[in-house]
């Protein structure tokens, strides 16, 4: 397998759910790899974590072969399943649309670390509270 | 399906990214699309995103009222974002694309190709009528290395077409998609050992050797041979066998891999070549041909000539009687 490296992408995209429509068709499409074959492959990986969103690192080579590796869901979808909201306030420095403990957020942070790049849990929770104050969620 | 699409590209720190997400994935179904920069490593085989880089997050809305209502939607979520605090978000930039059959518009990018002075890939959805001695051998590309449109898999073929004996026992070391491996048996082999340390490449040569009624010809594992140390940033599966001597002896042993794997392999492939049988070693940029003829030429490969495509060379050589 002589490969080289021509592009990333990653996809922030439902588990289970993939199809060809946006943003994974406009994404990959540019980049002219089998679409129903990382669709396929995708499904298959991330079945069993259906409701959650699994982002996906599609490393694409010179040939048009193709990689990928699934991450931990991100943030915003950890915090909206830890404070019981649906989604994010419009207005989140006005309305709240949940709270979480600071045992949470931690919690959140750890599993996030290595995915957000952070060099130490509080700089991943920094990152964390970031997000959760952007979105309404208030952290007790 | 809307005829067009509006592409929405925000640019962000990454910290702010998780938020901008959050906020453009509210207003456009099934997610986004996320590019963040990147450095080649190890001569382009491996990409490492670079932290701390601006990150842009892309989304695609229909191209009409209602994606222009998500636009107006996500510019107030991401004012909102910069009121909090999240610094540097850009503002939206849009770009106006046309709908495509996603499904099938990548097809457009592979054609028919000619590998070789008589080797034909063809795509399953293409047409093609051989000519007198050429060789069809039907791949559709999948995730797996091997589409024939690397020069070092054409190079390969160019080798394989002068090194193949009718009824020669081959092995394929890292056959990825199949591609050497069918080819070979399309060209008069008359069995084929493929390995692969990839679950997703043993899977693709079988399903390929199957779609070219040539399953009963070719027996794919998940192996490799000994010497096999791994790749830095991709260490081997625990479930991936290492064969030894057990493996046998071929008159063709191809092994289209990296210049790095080779070396390591290099005994191991000669003592898979019989005495006076050929070994073709691929995947070889050109900075980095000693680094894997050395190694293969003190295990005992002699005659050696080479193949050049670009920056990709193929070294194929004798095992000495």
């Amino acid at each position: 397998m002589a490969k080289r490296v021509k592009a990333i992408v990653k996809l922030q995209i439902p588990a289970g759910k993939a199809t060809p429509a946006q943003p994974i068709g406009p994404a990959l499409g540019q980049h002219g790899i089998n679409i129903m074959g990382f669709c396929k492959e995708y499904n298959e990986r991330t079945a069993s974590m259906a409701g959650s969103i699994i982002p996906a690192v599609i490393t694409v080579y010179e040939d048009r072969s193709f990689t990928f590796i699934t991450k931990t869901p991100p943030a915003a979808d950890l915090l909206k399943k830890a404070a019981g909201a649906d989604k994010g306030s419009g207005t989140p420095n006005k309305a709240k649309v949940g709270t979480i403990t600071a045992k949470q957020l931690r919690e959140i942070a750890e599993l996030k670390m290595k995915d957000l790049n952070a060099t130490s849990v509080e700089g991943a929770e920094k990152i964390v509270a970031g997000t959760a104050r952007s979105m309404g969620i208030a952290i007790e | 399906m809307p005829d067009y699409w509006l592409e929405l590209s925000v640019t962000a720190e990454p910290e702010a990214v998780e938020a901008i997400s959050e906020v453009m994935s509210r207003y456009a179904n099934g997610g986004v699309a996320i590019e963040e920069p990147y450095t080649l490593l190890d001569d382009g085989q491996v990409a490492q995103t670079v932290p701390d880089a601006p990150v842009t997050v892309h989304v695609y809305v229909p191209a009409d009222a209602s994606g222009e209502e998500a636009r107006a939607r996500i510019e107030e979520g991401l004012w909102h974002l910069r009121q909090i605090g999240f610094g540097n978000i850009s503002e939206i930039s849009t770009k106006r694309l046309a709908e495509k059959d996603w499904e099938n518009a990548w097809k457009e990018f592979y054609h028919v190709a000619h590998l070789g002075k008589r080797t034909v890939i063809k795509p399953s959805w293409r047409e093609y009528e051989p000519a007198a001695g050429e060789v069809v051998v039907e791949l559709d590309p999948g995730m797996a290395f091997g589409t024939g449109l690397h020069p070092t898999t054409r190079n390969c073929i160019l080798a394989l077409e002068e090194a193949i004996h009718p009824g020669d026992r081959v092995l394929d070391v890292g056959s990825g998609s199949g591609i050497l491996s069918l080819a070979a048996l399309k060209l008069g082999a008359s069995s084929v050992l493929a390995l692969d340390v990839s679950p997703v490449a043993v899977e693709a040569t079988r399903a390929n050797a199957a779609a070219n009624g040539l399953a009963d010809k070719i027996d794919v594992r998940l192996a490799t041979l000994e010497g096999a140390a791994g790749e830095p940033f991709t260490p081997l599966s625990s479930e991936v066998a290492i064969l030894g001597e057990e493996v046998g002896t071929y008159d063709l042993v191809l092994a289209n891999i990296i210049a790095r794997v080779i070396a390591q392999l290099a005994p191991a492939l000669l003592r898979a070549t019989r005495p006076g049988g050929t070994l073709i070693a691929s995947g070889i940029i050109a900075e980095r041909r000693q680094e894997a003829e050395e190694p293969l030429r003190a295990a005992g490969l002699t005659d050696i000539r080479e193949f050049i495509e670009g920056d990709w060379i193929t070294l194929m050589g004798k095992r000495a009687d």
